[in-house]
């Protein structure tokens, strides 16, 4: 069983690999539109993965036995 | 000279003076015949068939000839160029043959065209009732142009307001198991780029019959060998998974949570999420 911080640790890192994948997109298309489009959209996820980043520091200092997972 | 002899050199000289006075004449002449193009083909044929095989009369007869036949309508063609009356007159108007979804009997007669004919060349359009047309017209060069109702029209994406991905056109980079460098570097790629897709397909080279790349640098990959799978690049399709994934991890989260002000954030964040989702949807996906 996965507790809360671990889950959210998992999607973060998901997430993380999401963005980097959107923005290695936005590299290697050579569409205008397709650049743009990639390049917001790793911009939009970049703050989502802040947001989540923050919130997995917040379940450390909350359950400081899962910190490090 | 012996008479075979003879018929040989005139036989070739015709087709090669044949040939450079289709040059001049153009491409137009193949596809696009215009009624003189077509009298001109005709003629011309004939001309240098005679040249070939009539051993009596000077050759420079069917030269000349020929030349008036082939220099003419390049004439005409500059003169239909610059005058609306005489293009009309060489090249013939187009007739409509139905308006408004109903057939111009009329017209269809001044074409010379019967019921059949004109269902003929409808099914070659792939209409099979005529009750589907809006418009045709018999073009100068015989074809029918055909406009459906526009309740008959394919859907297009706008019809549908569907964001789709840009149209692409794609280069071919592998032909025949070698690297063709100047498309390659039309599309923005390097061999050494080649090199690593071929790696991550795990294909040899040799083995490629044909290669083709689109702007989003996805490489399409036909091999001699059809028993072999190529992995059909997934990469976009994976990444549109985890985003997926990952919203619905937010949304869970944003329910799990018992922090009011961290439910807020997940909330947020699932619907920003979403929006790139839709946003990204169209291209990653096709």
């Amino acid at each position: 069983m996965m507790t809360v911080g671990a889950q959210v640790k998992q999607a973060l890192a998901s997430l993380k690999g999401a963005q980097a994948d959107l923005e290695s997109f936005a590299l290697s298309t050579q569409n205008k539109q397709a650049k743009q489009m990639y390049t917001e959209a790793a911009q939009q996820t970049q703050a989502i993965v802040n947001n989540l980043q923050q919130r997995v520091t917040e379940l450390e200092n909350e359950e400081p036995q899962y910190k490090g997972f | 000279m012996p008479d075979w002899l003879n018929i040989l050199l005139r036989s070739l000289g015709a087709l090669a003076y044949l040939f450079i006075l289709t040059k001049i004449i153009g491409k137009r002449q193949i596809k696009q015949l215009t009624l003189i193009e077509y009298i001109v083909g005709i003629t011309i044929g004939s001309i240098a068939a005679f040249m070939a095989t009539e051993m009596d009369g000077p050759i420079a007869h069917s030269l000349i000839a020929m030349g008036v036949f082939a220099i003419v309508p390049v004439l005409m063609e500059w003169l239909t160029l610059k005058s609306k009356v005489l293009r009309d007159f060489f090249e013939g108007k187009s007739t409509i043959l139905i308006k408004e979804g109903k057939i111009l009997e009329d017209n269809l007669k001044k074409e010379r065209l019967t019921a059949e004919d004109l269902l003929e060349q409808l099914r070659l359009k792939n209409v099979f009732r005529v009750a589907d047309v809006e418009f045709a017209m018999m073009e100068t060069n015989g074809e029918l142009s055909v406009l459906l109702k526009s309740e008959k029209q394919p859907v297009t994406p706008q019809q549908l307001e569907l964001t789709v991905s840009p149209a692409e056109e794609s280069q071919v980079v592998i032909m025949d198991g070698v690297i063709m460098d100047e498309p390659l570097a039309t599309a923005g790629y390097n061999r050494r780029w080649v090199r690593t897709q071929l790696q991550k397909a795990g294909v040899a080279l040799e083995n490629v019959f044909l290669g083709q790349v689109d702007k989003s640098g996805e490489l399409y990959l036909d091999l001699y060998d059809d028993k072999i799978q190529v992995p059909a690049p997934q990469a976009m399709k994976r990444t549109f998974a985890t985003l997926k994934k990952c919203q619905a991890d937010l949304e869970l989260f944003a329910l799990a949570t018992k922090s009011e002000q961290a439910k807020q954030t997940y909330q947020r964040d699932a619907e920003q999420l979403q929006q790139v989702i839709d946003q990204v949807k169209p291209f990653l996906i096709r």
